[in-house]
């Protein structure tokens, strides 16, 4: 299986003497093709440095990062842009979508970053939308959308680059438990469907058995959760559920 | 431009307002600079219309014709120069004369010269007058407006000198007051009424010469000072300070209108810190955003220009004839170049700002 994602005793250090904080520590992983994988931990825990780290929106301290079998460690800040546009996709908390442009355009947006603005380009908007159910709201205004619609666009922005690696940012912190767990099941079918990878950071324990792996962050370390403790979550999922 | 344009559909409301606003201040700057211009011309057209670039004039008279004195001697040294194209002597006095017949005064300004020369008027109606003529006058037809024809004497009761207006001639006012031309002999009538003053003298020589030349001449012509007419014309009495005023009005409109554009495109930035995040960690680049960010200034401004150089043609159209109101394009052309030279100026605040926004503030952050 392809290894998508490896991160080698990353530790991401802030500030300096006295006042230095271990953000990450040491921290060591790998993605492979088709995995979609969570991460949980309270806050403070690193999560969020972590992400920002394997989106390429900070460098580590310490460590080496391979993203597709590429060393990503140390790049200038325009070549991390350019890494963004084409490897990556966000999904942000509550979808943070453009609100003057609309659906389609949202969508466009990246194509147009990417200068890549063309027939192809239209096709493949509509396509996604299609797929995330979202035709009939293409020329609709974020504000117009509800929560759980947001999101979708959001996951079909983040589609359309064609990115090697989904980063999602509790995607479900805004949505209701069905709605939570609808967007959820559609970025695993995309990770799946399409042979990509994906990291979720999320507080949403009633979705982490959509995800193949989860990963516990604390106080900067991982810790890998085991089988055992992942079959409990279903179960006491399922139960939530059911009752 | 994608983003740009989209945004201005979005937020029709917030830039209909700023346009608005740049719409009037580019309005006021447009009205105040064809006033200045009309006013400039009402003053000062005599002095603009003439043929001369060059003037020599007493070196105590601190630029001003009218305070200055030149000899028939120096005029004749002046003759003798041969770098000189062509040069015509000028009297100049400024009276409050009557119309024969009636007590109401009139400020007028006496422009006497050589008949045949550079500074002769151009008669639009009636006849010229020439050297040997006697008494006969071409006056500027701002002067119907007092109820002067063709014909009508005009007189100056202090020296009792009298004058016949024999044509009219357009564009020419001095100091607001309008121009009345006389030959030399009138003009030495009218000097030799003051019995202390045996000899002629002109105010000023007019001459047309090249640049370049100036200096040779200032250096051969004793006790005379040489300006150039744009020197001559800030010294006009009034004129400096007329056009001062209302070019410092100017100038503060321009410094109004950056600070508007630039504190209103700053706080629509701050409020979109965390949209700029978002497309920074989606890929946008910083000069992609700046590029948005100027476009929509451009745009905005030079609609807000185009718009108001028709209102100010319409109101050219509103006002009345006595308002001197004068459009020039070549003034159009400068002062929309700065406005929209001080908008984009304006805008890079905001640049500044957009330069600072991390796309790492995308991540672990609710709206």
């Amino acid at each position: 299986m392809r290894e998508k994602l490896i991160f080698e005793e990353v530790s991401k250090i802030y500030g300096e003497g006295d006042t230095e904080v271990k953000a990450l520590d040491r921290v060591s992983f790998h993605i492979n093709e088709g995995e979609f994988v969570a991460i949980v931990g309270p806050s403070g825990s690193g999560k969020s440095t972590l992400l920002s780290i394997a989106g390429v929106l900070l460098s580590p301290s310490k460590g080496r990062l391979l993203l597709d079998n590429k060393d990503i460690t140390t790049l200038s800040s325009k070549e991390m842009t350019n890494l963004r546009l084409e490897k990556i996709g966000f999904v942000f908390q509550s979808s943070n979508l453009v609100p003057f442009l609309t659906v389609r355009d949202q969508l466009l947006l990246v194509a147009e970053l990417a200068q890549k603005r063309s027939k192809v380009a239209d096709y493949k908007a509509d396509t996604l939308l299609e797929r995330l159910g979202l035709s009939h709201r293409r020329n609709h205004y974020p504000e117009n959308l509800s929560g759980g619609e947001r999101q979708r666009v959001a996951i079909a922005r983040a589609w359309m680059n064609d990115p090697e690696i989904i980063l999602a940012d509790e995607p479900t912190a805004s949505l209701d438990s069905k709605r939570g767990r609808d967007v959820v099941e559609m970025l695993a079918e995309g990770v799946k469907s399409r042979g990509k990878a994906a990291i979720m950071v999320t507080h949403d324990e009633r979705v982490l058995d959509l995800c193949d792996r989860v990963l516990t962050i604390k106080d900067g370390r991982l810790l890998e959760m085991n089988s055992t403790q992942k079959t409990n979550l279903k179960a006491s999922y399922s139960n939530n559920f059911i009752s | 431009m994608f983003l740009a344009l989209r945004e201005l559909k979005f937020s029709k409301l917030r830039y209909f307002l700023i346009g608005f606003i740049m719409i009037l201040i580019a309005w006021l700057v447009f009205i105040i600079s064809g006033l200045a211009n009309g006013l400039s011309s009402d003053n000062a057209s005599a002095l603009q219309n003439m043929k001369a670039d060059h003037f020599v004039i007493q070196p105590d008279a601190e630029n001003k014709l009218n305070r200055s004195q030149i000899t028939d001697e120096q005029w004749k040294e002046i003759q003798k120069q041969t770098s000189i194209h062509a040069s015509a002597p000028l009297g100049l006095k400024i009276l409050s004369v009557t119309k024969m017949g009636t007590k109401d005064k009139m400020d007028i300004t006496i422009f006497a010269t050589d008949a045949s020369g550079i500074l002769a008027p151009i008669v639009v109606e009636g006849n010229q007058f020439n050297n040997t003529t006697k008494q006969e006058i071409v006056v500027d037809q701002s002067l119907k407006q007092e109820g002067i024809q063709l014909g009508d004497w005009i007189q100056d009761p202090e020296t009792e000198q009298k004058w016949k207006v024999v044509g009219f001639t357009e564009g020419q006012t001095f100091s607001h007051s309008p121009v009345i031309f006389m030959n030399l002999k009138d003009w030495e009538s009218l000097i030799h009424t003051n019995p202390q003053q045996k000899k002629i003298y002109y105010s000023a020589i007019a001459l047309q010469i090249e640049n370049n030349q100036v200096a040779n001449l200032k250096n051969e012509v004793k006790d005379m000072d040489v300006i150039t007419k744009d020197e001559a014309l800030q010294n006009i009495p009034g004129y400096k300070e007329e056009q001062g005023s209302l070019n410092m009005m100017i100038a503060f409109l321009f410094v109004i209108a950056s600070f508007v554009q630039a504190v209103f495109f700053y706080v629509i930035t701050l409020q979109k810190t965390n949209q700029f995040g978002v497309l920074k960690a989606i890929g946008a680049k910083t000069s992609y955003l700046a590029r948005s960010l100027i476009g929509q200034v451009i745009l905005l401004t030079i609609v807000a220009i185009l718009l108001s150089i028709g209102f100010t043609y319409g109101t050219q159209q509103i006002l009345p004839a006595s308002v001197p109101f004068k459009i020039e394009t070549e003034t159009f052309i400068l002062f929309s170049g700065l406005l929209l030279v001080v908008s984009v100026l304006g805008s890079l605040l905001s640049l500044y700002r957009i330069a600072k926004v991390d796309a790492v503030e995308a991540i672990g952050r609710a709206e």
